[in-house]
């Protein structure tokens, strides 16, 4: 593992997070407005439908991990039939040097970069770096992490956690930018140093969203087009993508490509849904003229087996942290490894061993709010009960009970965080009915779970006072 | 053992997750419409487009080029697809004449870009641009403003109509093209403090011009 682990901070990174005003308001509005726009369009047509896309999309998804194998077997003859290479790697050091080695080969010096929470797993730019590699991130808000010398806080916005401030600042430090307040203008800046990289680099790098098995094809969803730069304009495309990305069908992937915006930033579709085949044909003005994709195993296989296996299904789309009050509260960082928030908390432990990450499994008040949002219905909360069991069989449950209290601390430190949890039982009980997840199944088996009150007695108190004015 | 063979070996060792699942019977659309004719579908097409931020044209072949010539905007330089894969016959030489010229595709100087479309897609205002010869990807990528030409027959639904479609054909869009990217407004990002900016690195403008047969 190339970069550093700290998810047994999590309490004093929290803490860090939680004295930082700016950065609350910025996760805040940040993901509070992608909550409502994921709601406002997956259930645009109606409530019934959007639970049924989101069962579908929940199916194919476990239709193809069910038969993992065989169809990466099958999306490797279709990639090469597409004129991709194909290489595999079982861990980031095999990764990490096989894009030095294709680097190499091909005389690379500059590499342009599109957003891959993958290649964040991997430290696949330090070692690049190391190598003596140009690495420039082209994704906005990585390029703004990049300069700042950060790692993403969130899925799909690296840099949610700053204001528009912290970012003209960073601009104006890095890169001697004109000072302005316009985003706009920022961007326009942005746009013009990026424009000399994308023409001269040697070498495109890009995750892949979908692995399509039955065409050899790659999915890529992005609004920026700095993706499609990273795979049309340099000689060389390495595509790293994660051996869990495969979908069956052409069909599950148009079913997959919308479901994914619409959870993610409330979009039918991103601006540009990319579909990779490979090198560019003969006589085609542009398109790389080696394309490669790297199949990464990096632990994978070893949650394959495992009750945690659903958290394979994760399509990185991010609704779980826009949803879930712990993430609103601490940002992505806090959670010490790549992934923040309910997903987080489950795969980082998953990835980097449970003794690295033990306070993460109680980085949850278990509201349900992250089963209910995910678009392939990955019961997080069920896998978070299974993880806290697993630290008390092993003994580590001093550590879990302090990031537990804590969390309950976070939710009473101000009415309207406090407020905001009981919101939250009451409509994700309205959602699970009487059912709860997990090892807490068996005890509502024979019982009814009590009611939230539908009212709590804030409102009512609330209602009272104003009945009285 | 190579790395490849480790994983799949791995994995085939491993208990297989989830129950034996089969894929569904019948599909739904991800955006139920109701039963469309041809014109309804354009002007839902046309809303779809016009909410992101496209402006829409309907034009003859002349008026096309006069729509050309007032986008350029006294550029004389342009992206261009070729004329065989543009629903307007001549365009390269009626440019050629007005003085304007045909940069080559990783000229990430010029203003306009020029394509066609494979297929629009009406549930989501969205393009399907296939690239090949003749079709450089940067036409729609480079320039600031991406001038689109098409005709309503190439409109289908929706991606699961254009999908179903290409499944009869065999999937030309993910076999034979290096390179099939759906177009859904102009480029765009939030990334700076939550604010939408269009124009993030592809074009700021898309104009779809809609030729009338």
């Amino acid at each position: 593992m190339t970069i550093d682990i700290q998810s047994n901070d999590f309490i004093a990174l929290a803490d860090i997070a939680l004295a930082k005003p700016d950065l609350q308001h910025a996760i805040g509005s940040g993901t509070r407005e992608a909550y409502a726009k994921r709601l406002a369009t997956m259930f645009a047509h109606s409530d019934e439908h959007g639970e049924h896309m989101r069962q579908m999309a929940a199916e194919a998804k476990r239709r193809a991990l069910r038969n993992l194998p065989d169809l990466l077997e099958t999306a490797e003859v279709n990639l090469r039939a597409n004129g991709w290479q194909v290489e595999w790697a079982e861990d980031a050091d095999q990764a990490n040097q096989l894009v030095l080695d294709i680097a190499a080969r091909h005389g690379v010096r500059t590499v342009t970069k599109a957003k891959s929470m993958l290649t964040e797993e991997l430290g696949l730019n330090h070692v690049m770096e190391a190598a003596g590699l140009r690495v420039v991130e082209t994704d906005l808000g990585e390029y703004i992490i990049q300069l700042n010398n950060e790692t993403p806080s969130h899925i799909v916005g690296p840099a949610l956690h700053m204001t528009k401030a912290e970012i003209r600042d960073v601009f104006i430090r890095e890169l001697n930018m004109e000072p302005t307040d316009e985003a706009e203008e920022m961007v326009a800046f942005a746009r013009k140093m990026l424009r000399r990289d994308f023409l001269n680099a040697d070498m495109g790098i890009s995750g892949g969203n979908f692995l399509i098995a039955e065409t050899g094809s790659i999915g890529l969803v992005m609004n920026e087009g700095n993706g499609r730069m990273c795979t049309s304009l340099p000689r060389v495309h390495i595509a790293l993508v994660g051996i869990e990305k495969i979908v069956e069908t052409v069909e599950d992937y148009a079913s997959l490509t919308q479901v994914l915006p619409s959870s993610s930033t409330g979009q039918k579709l991103t601006v540009y849904t990319n579909i990779l085949n490979g090198p560019g044909r003969a006589e085609e003005g542009d398109g790389p003229e080696h394309s490669i994709v790297i199949l990464v195993d990096n632990g994978r296989s070893e949650i394959y087996g495992t009750d945690y296996a659903e958290a394979l299904a994760c399509i990185r789309c991010g609704a779980c942290q826009n949803a879930c009050p712990v993430y609103r509260s601490t940002g992505g960082h806090a959670y010490g490894w790549v992934y923040g928030g309910p997903i987080g908390a489950v795969l980082t432990p998953l990835f980097v061993g449970l003794e690295n990450a033990q306070p993460l499994p109680h980085a949850s008040s278990l509201c349900g709010s992250c089963k209910q949002v995910c678009p392939v219905d990955i019961d997080l909360p069920r896998m978070l009960l299974d993880l806290r069991w697993e630290l008390v069989r092993d003994g580590h449950s001093k550590i879990g009970w302090d990031a537990a209290m804590k969390m309950w601390a976070v939710g009473m430190t101000s009415p309207k965080r406090f407020a905001l949890g009981g919101k939250a039982a009451r409509a994700g009980q309205h959602i699970m009915g009487d059912y709860l997840p997990g090892i807490l199944g068996n005890w509502t088996k024979h019982r009814d779970f009590p009611d939230f009150a539908p009212k709590s007695f804030r409102q009512l108190w609330k209602e009272r006072s104003n009945a009285r004015t | 053992m190579p790395a490849r063979d480790r994983i799949l070996s791995r994995l085939r060792s491993a208990q297989a997750p989830f129950g034996d699942l089969q894929p569904p019977d019948e599909r739904r659309a991800m955006l139920p419409l109701p039963e469309m004719d041809a014109d309804e579908r354009l002007a839902h097409f046309t809303s779809e487009a016009e909410q992101l931020g496209c402006a829409i044209y309907h034009a003859d072949a002349n008026e096309a080029i006069e729509q050309i010539m007032d986008l350029l905007n006294g550029d004389r330089r342009v992206l261009s697809w070729a004329d065989d894969h543009l629903p307007l016959d001549g365009l390269q030489d009626m440019l050629a004449q007005l003085g304007v010229t045909v940069a080559e595709p990783n000229d990430g100087d010029v203003r306009v870009g020029i394509t066609g479309v494979a297929a629009a897609l009406a549930a989501t205002g969205s393009l399907v641009l296939e690239s090949g010869a003749g079709r450089p990807r940067s036409a729609s990528l480079l320039p600031d403003r991406h001038i689109a030409l098409m005709t309503a027959d190439q409109l289908h639904t929706d991606l699961e109509n254009w999908q179903a479609a290409q499944k009869a054909d065999g999937y030309p869009a993910f076999r034979r093209t290096s390179n099939t990217v759906i177009v859904t407004g102009p480029s765009k990002t939030a990334d700076i403090g939550h604010e939408l900016v269009k124009g993030a690195h592809g074009p700021r403008e898309l104009h779809i011009l809609i030729l009338r047969s």
